[in-house]
């Protein structure tokens, strides 16, 4: 937690949640124990690789994930059990999502202007032309050309860009009390990425809404969010203020997470480094920490025993041997002497990049 | 060449074909002169009748040769002339036959076919928001029920019900009565029975694409969209959901219409509906080769006709053909006519 605050100020306050599925191998948990609290007017960005279980994490707090799961442990919205409530009286009203893909996520024989203009009238008692002029307005906001001839044009004429500011100005439109935005720049342009994320932390400091940014890359949630959550096997591995993941991480898979991503300040031709093998498998997964079996670092303990929390002021994480301590050092030092880790992972010399 | 010009091309081109094909089928059925002259015709051997025959055969055109036949036959029908019943009388021409009776089968189509989507969309929705559930379960067997029972059963099942037990609706056709009206001296009420054994099938039919289709958008993306705006669960099937679905309904739709004109003539016999469908029959046993091939042309146009305005409807139904965005993958294409 970033201060100690009053309950009434988080405006979700997740203990233990847990999301499971059904499935004919037995239960597939994406979500196993995850605890935050979000602040209202506050950003939370959750990053990590596919499979990690961000989105279901936030589909399962918006309960868009149907009627196949199981949810465990407790998500408080505004205070509210989620669990005992009906969650679709807070959709179009206090809760509203960003999709990944505006193409499919926008209704492809309806007038994108008709997209926008709904919730106005389903939720807020607008006439027709009270919500055209609302619409146009928001269009105008977000920085779309021409908004009145954009108003009557179907998702199929406009530009990804164009498309993914729709459905900003559909999120805007709800003016919601949290806003989820679920990978909202993945299948955009890398033109058009940091207009759309600059955008979104800009209507948000001015409505005061609190976000969740769910992505794959440590940078984009870099300098937009107020705390970083990384996710790995449907756990959290580390969640600190943002800027001090960068500083001082403390989880491997941090640490591997970020120097898998590309930076201007790196020499030319420096070969990136991939995190080797696959997410663990959620039916059947490993004893221990999820991430052992891709972790320079990892010991014997590892493999047996999943690591407890570790809190160090505002920054809490989940390792036995965690980055730029002296038992990180010690493990990753004798894993890289033997030439693999515990779980057998074998650990290249640096000398064999080109 | 421009698309409509180039579709009508094709239409006349299917339509000589057509033709042909029933001008040559036709011939090898009999003859038809049994039918125009009576006994005589099988009376060869005597002198007077021998006469007779060959006066009809010029008169009728019987003593050319088959092309040539048919040349004569296309040159009147292109013309609006439709020629003489092959009968004793001739009467009435064939024009004044097809204006008679393609209202009739006309009529009861459109009743039918309001029917079958009528119960076919609401269904779909029910079914396909319950996918795999008891709901649709249920729904599929009766779907399949509906479809596999022949139509003069079905006829003969709802003439009992509504008609002997209840006494709801009329059994009895009077093509003399109006049609508009909600009596049973109006034949609005009176083709209500003759359209639901007709259309419980169609309706089957098209619950059984739409079903499928509305299942699938429901898996799209939007409609998570539109869940997370707020749009309660009727809107999002009806508003949202449908619209998307209808292209392989309106495919089959189009296609059954056109089986409908030619195909119902089960139930306007069991109705005693004077209609195109009992036309063709009697005309068929007749050998009356003129109202056989006005009639097939006239169900071959309709196939086409009703096929083009199917193409129209794909593109009031989704932009992005009416677009021509030929760089996003659409549901389906035309069907090439």
């Amino acid at each position: 937690m970033l201060h100690e605050t009053s309950e009434a100020d988080n405006i979700l306050e997740l203990s233990d949640y847990r999301v499971g599925f059904r499935t004919e191998r037995g239960l597939a948990k994406a979500v196993d124990g995850v605890s935050l609290s979000l602040q209202r007017g506050s950003t939370l960005a959750i990053v990590g690789e596919s499979g990690s279980g961000k989105t279901v994490l936030n589909r399962g707090i918006m309960g868009l994930l149907g009627a196949n799961i199981i949810e465990g442990g407790s998500a408080k919205f505004q205070g509210e059990e989620l669990a005992n409530t009906s969650r679709q009286k807070f959709w179009g009203t206090k809760m509203a999502m960003i999709f990944q893909d505006p193409m499919t996520s926008l209704n492809p024989v309806m007038k994108v202007g008709k997209q926008v203009s709904e919730p106005l009238r389903l939720h807020q008692g607008m006439s027709k032309k009270e919500a055209r002029d609302r619409t146009v307005e928001l269009f105008t906001l977000v920085g779309i050309p021409e908004p009145m001839k954009r108003f009557s044009e179907y998702p199929h004429q406009l530009s990804g860009g164009m498309r993914q500011r729709v459905m900003i100005s559909i999120a805007l439109a709800i003016e919601p009390d949290i806003l989820i935005a679920d990978e909202p720049t993945t299948s955009l342009d890398v033109t058009v990425q940091k207009y759309i994320l600059d955008l979104l932390v800009d209507v948000q400091s001015k409505s005061n809404m609190s976000m969740i940014i769910i992505t794959h890359d440590l940078g984009v949630a870099r300098g937009r969010s107020d705390e970083i959550m990384v996710m790995y096997g449907g756990r959290i591995m580390e969640k600190a203020p943002s800027e001090s993941v960068f500083v001082e991480m403390k989880h491997p898979y941090t640490e591997a997470l970020l120097s898998s991503i590309p930076r201007l300040s790196d020499p030319k031709h420096t070969r990136l480094t991939p995190i080797e093998g696959f997410p663990p498998d959620i039916v059947d997964g490993p004893q221990g920490c999820k991430f052992a079996a891709r972790c320079k670092y990892a010991q014997d303990i590892c493999l047996t025993s999943t690591p407890e929390e570790t809190i160090i002021d505002t920054h809490t994480y989940f390792c036995h041997f965690p980055v730029g301590t002296d038992a990180g050092a010690e493990a990753f030092k004798s894993n890289k002497d033997r030439g693999f880790t515990a779980a057998g992972l074998r650990i290249k010399s640096k000398r064999e990049v080109v | 060449m421009p698309k409509p010009i180039r579709r009508l091309i094709g239409l006349l081109g299917l339509l000589t074909i057509v033709s042909m094909v029933t001008f040559g089928a036709m011939n090898f059925l009999g003859d038809p002169l049994f039918n125009i002259l009576g006994p005589v015709a099988a009376d060869v051997d005597n002198p007077e009748s021998l006469k007779v025959i060959e006066e009809a055969k010029a008169q009728y055109h019987l003593d050319k040769s088959l092309p040539e036949r048919w040349a004569r036959w296309a040159w009147d029908f292109v013309r609006g002339d439709f020629g003489v019943q092959f009968s004793s009388s001739g009467q009435p021409p064939v024009s004044d036959l097809i204006k008679e009776r393609l209202p009739r089968t006309l009529e009861l189509m459109a009743v039918a076919q309001i029917i079958a989507v009528s119960i076919a969309i609401p269904w779909s929705v029910l079914a396909a928001s319950r996918a795999n559930r008891r709901t649709d379960k249920i729904s599929t067997i009766t779907a399949f029920a509906f479809v596999s029972i022949p139509s003069f059963a079905m006829a003969v099942i709802l003439f009992y019900f509504f008609s002997v037990q209840w006494d709801l609706l009329p059994d009895t056709y009077t093509a003399t009565d109006p049609f508009w009206g909600i009596s049973h001296d109006h034949r609005l009420i009176q083709l209500i029975l003759p359209g639901f054994t007709l259309g419980l099938g169609s309706a089957a039919a098209y619950q059984r694409l739409l079903r499928t289709d509305l299942i699938t958008t429901l898996q799209q993306d939007f409609i998570l969209m539109a869940k997370s705006k707020g749009v309660s669960k009727r809107r999002v099937l009806y508003s949202h959901a449908l619209r998307p679905s209808l292209f392989s309904m309106i495919t089959l739709l189009a296609i059954n219409i056109g089986f409908m004109i030619g195909g119902s003539l089960v139930v306007e016999q069991f109705f005693r509906i004077p209609g195109i469908g009992s036309a063709v029959v009697e005309a068929t046993l007749r050998e009356d080769f003129p109202v056989v091939l006005a009639i097939v042309m006239i169900v071959s146009a309709g196939f086409m006709v009703f096929n083009y305005i199917a193409d129209y409807l794909y593109t009031l139904i989704d932009p992005r053909v009416r677009h021509e965005d030929t760089s996003k993958p659409r549901k389906i294409t035309s069907m090439g006519m």
